[in-house]
């Protein structure tokens, strides 16, 4: 297993330079390759350049979401603790670094193990959304799986170096990945470019980095063992002064990421701005990041400064559930509803992490994976209408369903799980999020969440109504049911949104065990 | 033998028809409707098998219900068991859910004969059943609460069921969304409950507050809390405004979830809790009785004014709604219990009538209805029966369950209370009488409607027969002989009840009472709308501003349409505004900004000019030595 974990990242490094070996010219032609009939599959295989990148991403997709799934089931300890444990040394012995000094430092365990699956899902079923992309589609591959590494990276280094280094990795193709096949928004009055959605988000995400690496400098000469190897550090007791001092370091710094109010505004901007399969990614996992490194190096390495920030981290995660709820019921825009509505999502996993609390860190990492799951299923669904539409603006709209049935479950199995409905994950996610909130002493934050789960319910099933509900609008009729394709990639996400949803022990359990383990942790 | 250890199968049979026809469903002959209707059959009788089980029990002696559960998560000190509790709270409910349920599923194959979605239809009804029997059989408040989002959530599919027609997609939200607003209140009341007892068990529950475990304030708020759940589900007022909409979806719908079950949910629910709302403070109690005044009295008075037929049937479900919270508001949980025991059998022979009436001419405005008698004489006969039910006529069933709430009400409020529940006793004889006038005597207000009505064809007629038996016969369980021949230990107050088994007790006073202000209602009825309903007419044009009052339903809608665009929405508008204006072009932007403005000036200080750079590094060194020196000092 130890080298499934080093695959996850191996696999996208290594689908990158496989890539960019295929020939690729412009004006290739088609050729087609004769294949015994298989059900409802073609009888003749496509073959150009163009496909042969199709088909190696399917490929590799297809062996991160093995992979993920392997690790994620496979990681069933009670004790919580790291495994699968790959430590290879990189720098040591040399200057300010000690014998442990800077390693290539692996390991999972249960808080990254849903995290890694929902990485995998969610990079599986992008490559069935992003079949259809014609423009460049080589060089939108290589930087979407370049930052898939990056994200499994993360996820699982257990080196604040190597840590930082794939949290940047993850963050910086995205600047490419959305000038170059973004798209921009203009509704007369309102204009955002896509150049202006990828600079803001990135200058964005790099201040944050930048807050990040001070506390990791900070934190590594306060220690003073000459290694940035995270278990080690976590080891050592940190002066209560310098942790009230420099956990908010990481707690704005990752907190930019994590769509912390009021540093949120990159976020709808970055993902109306995204084409469909970078916004899946970037809202259903790249977020997940920052509150992920709020909890892992935050939280874990100075309890005693998250605990006296935790108020405010709370207030600040409250007026960001309420606050994108609100918003997004002002927007007419789908992908700007749905951009505010992972602010407020993101909003309750700040709630769940400011609880401190046993249940509301589980519930917030349930979360994690709820969302990401659920926001995925959202942009694919936009993507899908407007890849046909061109537009997004759901007033416009009107009596799809009639059309695409399909297309309208699919939102509202998503909408549903985004309002907290029982059987779906979102449910088990935010209910524990609210008894761990309750329990920690903050019952008004906890009244006020569930008061924006209510609001959630507003503009989710207001927009349905308006798009999907109603007399057909006849100006549509030339638009079809979604791809095959995107309908399986729909099914997957509808697939796991249901199964944590009713049976979210699987999940929980191996979180739980986790959690317990972090220090500063009420029960 | 099957018992009530089996309870788990009830749910689970319907909802096994539910993914079998969601995924096969147009594979399969007929579409599968012999598939739900076999379901939902089975669930019958395995309940009937359940309560000879239960029954069993109960005269062993003591019996406490049967609960079973598994665990479900368990981590840390949160430890969640969902099981199912069978007792006989529950068991009264099964009976309306299984039996009904049933043949309005027979009803259905005729109602929605030929539509474009039948599978759907009875796919989506089959999820309802299996949700709504959940519910029902919930032992904690946690499963209790996701079964109640679940019939929420097939309400909602099934009244947006023609979702082609802007208003049914409109009321669909509408119910869907003042639910929530209730289960807002709902959930933060769990969690509270939870929070002190650290269990979601409804008995565990019960348990730590019996020992003192909450203080009454805290208890109070909880209960409450709990409530507003209830005022959301069982549509009482401010939130009753979602189920006159709600009549949008297929009239098996509003049979089935918008009249014998769902809509009761919330008085079974506060009946399941009784022992925390006696606990609290009286205040909770009192919420309850005051809420549920208003809503009968509201709901009486636009009853004599609305139009549709379904509507005025709406009205009347929210008026018997109301008299089941004045019960439990009086803590007469066997009164309320009997009156929604024999509610859901007359109320979903009213819809499933007023569905022939509907199903045979096209109309549902009472204005192009009328003699109907003579075409639909079945149909007539059973909505007759269930109209004087509803009006609480002698011997009907409704008689002797409102009989039983006025009792309860009289013993236990003051006499104001009684009045105002025995004027509405009255107002409720007016406009059932009003309907049915209006409907089936007569000349025809529309000719060619009257022409092409029909007789409703035998699948459609059989259940409504059996339901207009079943109407008549259903009180006389409030006779101890009655419940002794069927093998209960007794009357319903001998079966059902909370803390002590009750004597029903029928003081002439009450009855006699009952039964003047019923029949004079009648009589009102038939002086104001017989033949010409000249006597209406000119009431209506006499009282004007109350007849305009009434029309439009006391402007609550209007009232809440006004606070959505005007707050709401405008709040919204405001925060979006916020957070592009002030958040992000003045604060991000204006750092953005700043950052360039800064660049731009201080760019000016490389002028490339020595002389500028030499006085620039004197003057430097002579602060830095200034501050030396000061520092030394």
């Amino acid at each position: 297993m130890e080298w499934a974990v080093f695959a996850t990242i191996a696999v996208p490094v290594g689908t990158c330079l496989l890539l960019m070996l295929i020939p690729y010219r412009h004006d290739e032609q088609v050729r087609y390759l004769p294949v015994p009939k298989l059900g409802p599959l073609p009888d003749r295989l496509p073959l150009s350049g163009r496909y042969l990148v199709r088909y190696l991403c399917l490929l590799s997709g297809t062996a991160l979401f093995a992979l993920s799934l392997a690790i994620f089931v496979a990681y069933q300890f009670e004790d919580g603790g790291y495994r699968y444990d790959l430590r290879l040394d990189w720098l040591r012995d040399v200057a300010f670094l000690g014998d442990r000094g800077i390693s290539f430092h692996l390991a999972v365990d249960g808080i990254t193990a849903p995290l890694i699956l929902l990485t995998g899902i969610v990079i599986f079923t992008g490559v069935f959304i992003s079949w259809n992309i014609d423009y460049r589609n080589k060089d939108y591959f290589v930087l979407l799986f370049l930052l898939v590494s990056g994200v499994y990276g993360v996820f699982a280094s257990l080196d604040l170096f190597w840590f930082f280094f794939w949290y940047e990795v993850a963050v910086l193709p995205m600047y490419f990945l959305i000038a170059i096949w973004g798209a921009s928004t203009n509704f007369g009055n309102f204009v955002r470019t896509k150049e202006y959605g990828a600079l803001k988000l990135v200058l964005y995400l790099v201040a944050g980095s930048v807050l990040i690496f001070i506390g990791i400098f900070a934190t590594f000469v306060e220690a003073g063992l000459g290694t940035f190897d995270l278990p080690a550090l976590q080891a050592v007791a940190y002066d209560e002064t310098f942790q009230k001092i420099f956990f908010p370091f990481f707690m704005l710094g990752f907190g930019v990421l994590a769509g912390l109010w009021p540093f949120h505004t990159w976020s709808p901007d970055g993902h109306v701005a995204a084409p469909t399969a970078v916004s899946m990614l970037h809202a259903g996992v790249l977020m997940k990041l920052g509150a992920f490194g709020i909890l892992r190096v935050g939280m874990a390495l100075m309890p005693e400064g998250a605990h006296f920030w935790a108020p405010v981290m709370m207030t600040l995660g409250v007026t960001g559930a309420l606050y994108g709820a609100v918003s997004a019921l002002a927007q007419t825009d789908l992908k700007y509803m749905v951009g505010y509505s992972s602010v407020s999502h993101m909003g309750y996993v700040i709630m769940g992490l400011a609880s401190m609390h046993e249940i509301g860190i589980n519930g917030a990492v349930l979360q994690m994976f709820a969302h990401g799951v659920m926001t995925a299923l959202m942009f694919t669904n936009v993507g899908a209408l407007y890849d046909q539409a061109h537009v997004r603006d759901m007033t416009i709209f009107g009596g799809l369903a009639q059309r695409m049935p399909r297309h309208a479950a699919y939102w509202a199995a998503a909408g549903l799980s985004s309002l907290g409905l029982p059987g779906l994950a979102g449910f088990v996610a935010e209910l524990l999020i609210f008894v761990g909130v309750f329990r920690a002493g903050y019952p008004w934050a906890g009244a006020l969440g569930i008061l924006a789960a209510a609001i959630t319910a507003t503009y989710i099933l207001r927009m349905l109504a308006r798009a999907y509900f109603g007399p057909f609008n006849e100006r549509w009729n030339f638009l079809k049911e979604m791809r095959p394709g995107e309908q399986f990639g729909g099914a997957v996400l509808v697939f796991f949104l249901a199964f944590a949803g009713m049976w979210p022990f699987p999940f929980l359990e191996r979180i739980a065990a986790s959690v317990k383990n972090l220090p500063g942790i009420s029960q | 033998m099957v018992g009530m250890e089996h309870a788990w199968l009830l749910p689970t049979l319907p909802f096994g028809a539910f993914v079998v026809l969601l995924l096969l469903g147009p594979y399969l002959p007929r579409r599968g409707d012999w598939l739900a209707i076999g379901a939902v059959a089975a669930s019958f009788v395995l309940f009937a098998f359940m309560l000879a089980d239960l029954l069993g029990a109960l005269d062993e002696g003591h019996f406490e219900g049967v609960s079973s559960g598994i665990d479900w998560l368990r981590f840390g000190t949160f430890h969640v068991t969902l099981g199912f509790l069978f007792d006989q709270l529950a068991a009264v409910m099964l009976a309306v859910v299984t039996f009904v349920g049933t043949l309005i599923f027979i009803y259905s194959t005729g109602y929605m004969k030929g539509d474009p979605r039948y599978g759907w239809f009875f796919a989506a009804m089959s999820l309802f059943v299996a949700s709504m029997v959940t519910l029902v059989l919930a032992d904690n408040l946690l499963l209790l609460y996701a079964a109640w989002e679940g019939v929420g959530f097939c309400s909602y599919l099934l009244i947006g069921f023609w979702h082609e027609r802007r208003s049914a997609a409109e009321a669909a939200k509408k119910a869907f969304i003042t639910t929530r607003i209730g289960d807002v209140g709902f959930l933060i009341g769990i969690v509270l409950l939870w929070r002190e007892a650290g269990t979601f068990n409804i008995r565990e529950i019960f348990e730590f507050a019996e020992a003192g475990g909450y203080s009454r304030e805290y208890l109070t708020l909880a209960v409450l809390l709990l409530f507003a759940g209830a005022v959301g589900k069982s549509a009482q007022f401010p939130l009753h405004v979602w189920l006159p909409d709600a009549m949008e979806g297929p009239t098996p719908v509003s049979a089935l979830i918008h009249a014998a079950t769902m809509v009761v949910a919330g008085v079974y629910m506060v009946a399941r809790t009784m022992p925390l709302f006696d606990l609290a403070d009286p205040i909770a109690l009192n919420v309850v009785t005051s809420l549920a005044l208003v809503t009968i009295l509201m709901s009486a008075t636009m009853g004599l004014v609305a139009t549709d037929i379904k509507r005025v049937v709406a009205y009347s479900t929210l008026n018997s709604l109301g008299l089941m919270m004045v019960a439990l508001g009086s803590r007469d949980v066997t009164a309320a219990m009997f009156y929604l025991f024999v509610h859901g059998f007359f109320k979903a022979l009213l819809f499933m009538a007023a569905g022939n009436v509907i199903h045979g001419t096209d109309r549902q405005e009472v204005t192009q209805l009328g003699g109907l008698a003579a075409k639909m004489p079945q149909t007539a006969a059973a909505f007759g029966v269930g109209a004087l039910s509803m009006a609480a006529l002698i011997p009907f069933s409704g008689f002797w369950a409102k009989d039983a709430i006025l009792h309860g009400v009289s013993t236990h409020q003051n006499a104001l209370v009684t009045a105002l529940v025995a004027f509405s006793a009255f107002l409720s004889a007016v406009y059932m009488g009003r309907l049915y006038i209006l409907t089936f005597t007569g000349r025809p207000r529309d000719h060619h409607a009257y022409e092409h009505a029909h007789e409703a064809p035998p699948n459609m007629l059989l259940p409504v027969l059996v339901l207009a038996a079943i109407s008549v016969v259903a009180g006389f369980w409030t006779f101890d002989a009655v419940g002794e021949a069927l093998g209960f230990p007794g009357s319903i107050g001998k079966f059902v009840f909370f803390e002590e088994p009750e004597e029903l007790k029928f003081p002439s006073a009450i009855a006699v009472a009952s039964i003047v202000s019923v029949v004079v209602g009648l009589a009102v009825a038939g002086w104001a709308w017989w033949g010409e309903a000249r006597p209406a007419r000119v009431l209506g044009e006499r009282f004007r501003p109350i007849y305009q009052l009434l029309w439009h339903k006391y402007y609550v809608d209007e009232a809440y349409q006004w606070v959505i665009d005007r707050i709401v929405l405008a709040l919204g508008r405001v925060i979006a505004w916020f957070d592009r204006v002030v958040v992000n072009d003045t604060g991000v932007d204006g750092t953005a900004g700043l950052a360039f403005f800064t660049g731009f000036e201080l760019k000016f200080l490389q002028t490339g000019r020595l002389p500028n750079y030499a006085l620039a590094i004197a003057a430097g060194a002579l602060i830095a030595a200034a501050v030396l020196l000061a520092v030394r000092v």
